[in-house]
């Protein structure tokens, strides 16, 4: 199993809010690689053999729900898409993802702030009356269809957020996962809004016109999402608009 | 929950401000566009002087409109509005651009921390250029009030003895530094912003957008170095002292 025979070394930030007199801190653990190891599996033997205090957030174990997201060697990223060979020195440094609420160690409330955020851009298809369910819905050509497809690949995991800095200085800053939603509705014909009605959401400082193109959002997606011209091209629509 | 929304909209609607927001942030780009395209055609104008006296004699009557008067002598006024403005020009883009600057402890500590926890190259950049921007906004008034009002001492001989007797040197030398990569970056991000160079690999693009601007920066910066020295040499033969 330890074919690299290779001694791990994960250096955690450790803090659990609700602990009483509980300090933020960095702790090592180390831990023996196996063949295929990502760092989800890592993470899984640590809680399991030596420290079961040690919180961290997964579901999936397959990059698709989001939920392992956190920040690794300095990049927000999944762990069960990391694989521990990425690491030369087989060490590896995480932090919870900044920007979202704290639950404890690894574990952010990403949740709270993408529903707020759905709510905000109302991320769902507006329709002036109720489809008839009795006759087929409108033929939508395959390469439309593909479009939508691309964008709403987005897993909600929230390293476009936490890689953000403008989004860490201007908290009311919608952030690119926002913008990519936007995007997929905004593409779909069966959403009657038209981009007078999008200006509303994000023709503002706190949406498209206050994004500085730090661009931390496209070098961090897991879903390699393409934030930097979506985002661009939503700023040219908006000035249109 | 939307009638709240509408009660809300209600207080903020303001028919002649709604798109307040797209226009500002067209201005700052624009305006920084402007201002980045004359920079690098100041240095090149200004570097004439690496081909020799009558070069930058030359272009500085040009500059002054001497083709315009009957016996070649020129406007020096032309270039004192000319410095007027781009000192507009610079207000303008400052203004604008001011407000994404972080304005107080909580926005530079987030900066700081994103910073620190996060190894980003771009939002490096953003800082440098931010940092730079600073600079730039209490180096360049001296420069160009220096511009609009003594036109006149634009020259081979006036210039070289403004930069060492007049010991602008000082002034210029980190003027130059900060400009050229302030220009350089915004530039970069003008084109990253608005995709000004749509591609079918916009990640590749954007890896050679970034090649290009700082081999600009360099290039910029080196030529601005041997101009200065020229002059400099000038001025030391002249009778000048740094």
């Amino acid at each position: 199993m330890n074919a690299s025979g290779r001694t791990l070394t994960l250096n955690i930030f450790r803090f659990d809010p609700r602990l009483e007199g509980d300090q933020p801190r960095m702790q090592r653990y180390q831990l023996p690689e196996s063949d295929g190891m990502t760092l989800f599996i890592a993470l899984n033997k640590l809680r399991e053999e030596q420290d079961p205090s040690l919180k961290f957030d997964f579901v999936c174990r397959a990059g698709i729900c989001g939920s392992c997201a956190m920040v690794i060697n300095g990049k927000p990223g999944l762990t069960c898409r990391t694989l521990t060979t990425a690491s030369p020195a087989g060490e590896f440094t995480l932090h919870p993802l900044p920007a979202f609420e704290l639950i404890g160690d690894l574990s952010v409330d990403t949740g709270r702030f993408m529903r707020a955020m759905s709510e905000r851009i109302e991320g769902w298809v507006h329709r002036e009356k109720a489809g008839n369910i009795h006759v087929l819905e409108e033929r939508m050509e395959p390469a439309l269809a593909e479009a939508i497809y691309e964008l709403d690949r987005c897993i909600e995991c929230g390293c476009c957020v936490a890689a953000c800095a403008t989004k860490r200085m201007k908290e009311s800053f919608l952030g690119a996962v926002g913008f990519m939603k936007l995007a997929r509705f905004r593409l779909d014909p069966r959403d009657g809004r038209d981009d007078a009605d999008y200006y509303e959401v994000i023709g503002s400082e706190d949406g498209v016109f206050g994004c500085m193109s730090l661009l931390g959002c496209e070098d961090s997606c897991p879903k390699a999402l393409p934030h930097q011209v979506q985002i661009a091209y939503l700023r040219r629509k908006m000035l249109q608009a | 929950m939307a009638e709240q929304r509408n009660y809300l909209r209600l207080l903020t609607w303001d028919p002649s401000g709604r798109r307040t927001a797209a226009r500002l942030d067209l201005w700052q780009s624009l305006s920084g566009f402007l201002l980045a395209l004359f920079l690098w055609a100041h240095l090149l104008l200004v570097s004439s002087i690496l081909l020799g006296k009558e070069a930058m004699a030359w272009v500085t009557r040009a500059m002054e409109g001497a083709f315009l008067s009957p016996h070649g002598e020129g406007y020096p006024v032309i270039v004192s509005v000319i410095a007027l403005a781009i000192t507009l020009l610079v207000v303008v883009h400052a203004l604008l651009a001011m407000r994404k600057l972080p304005s107080n402890w909580h926005q530079y500590r987030e900066l700081r921390h994103s910073q620190q926890l996060l190894d980003h190259a771009d939002t490096r950049q953003w800082s440098l250029q931010a940092l730079t921007g600073v600079i730039i906004l209490f180096l360049v008034p001296a420069h160009l009030f220096t511009m609009f009002a003594l036109p006149e001492t634009i020259g081979p001989e006036g210039s070289a003895m403004r930069i060492v007797a007049g010991g602008f040197w000082i002034l210029y030398l980190p003027l130059l530094l900060v400009a050229e990569l302030h220009g350089a970056i915004g530039l970069y991000r003008l084109a990253i912003k608005w995709n000004l160079f749509p591609s079918r690999d916009p990640r590749r693009t954007r890896l050679r957008l970034q090649r290009l601007k700082w081999a600009a920066s360099g290039l910029f910066i080196l030529l601005g170095l041997a101009t200065l020295a020229v002059f400099v040499r000038i001025g030391l033969e002249q009778g000048g002292a740094l």
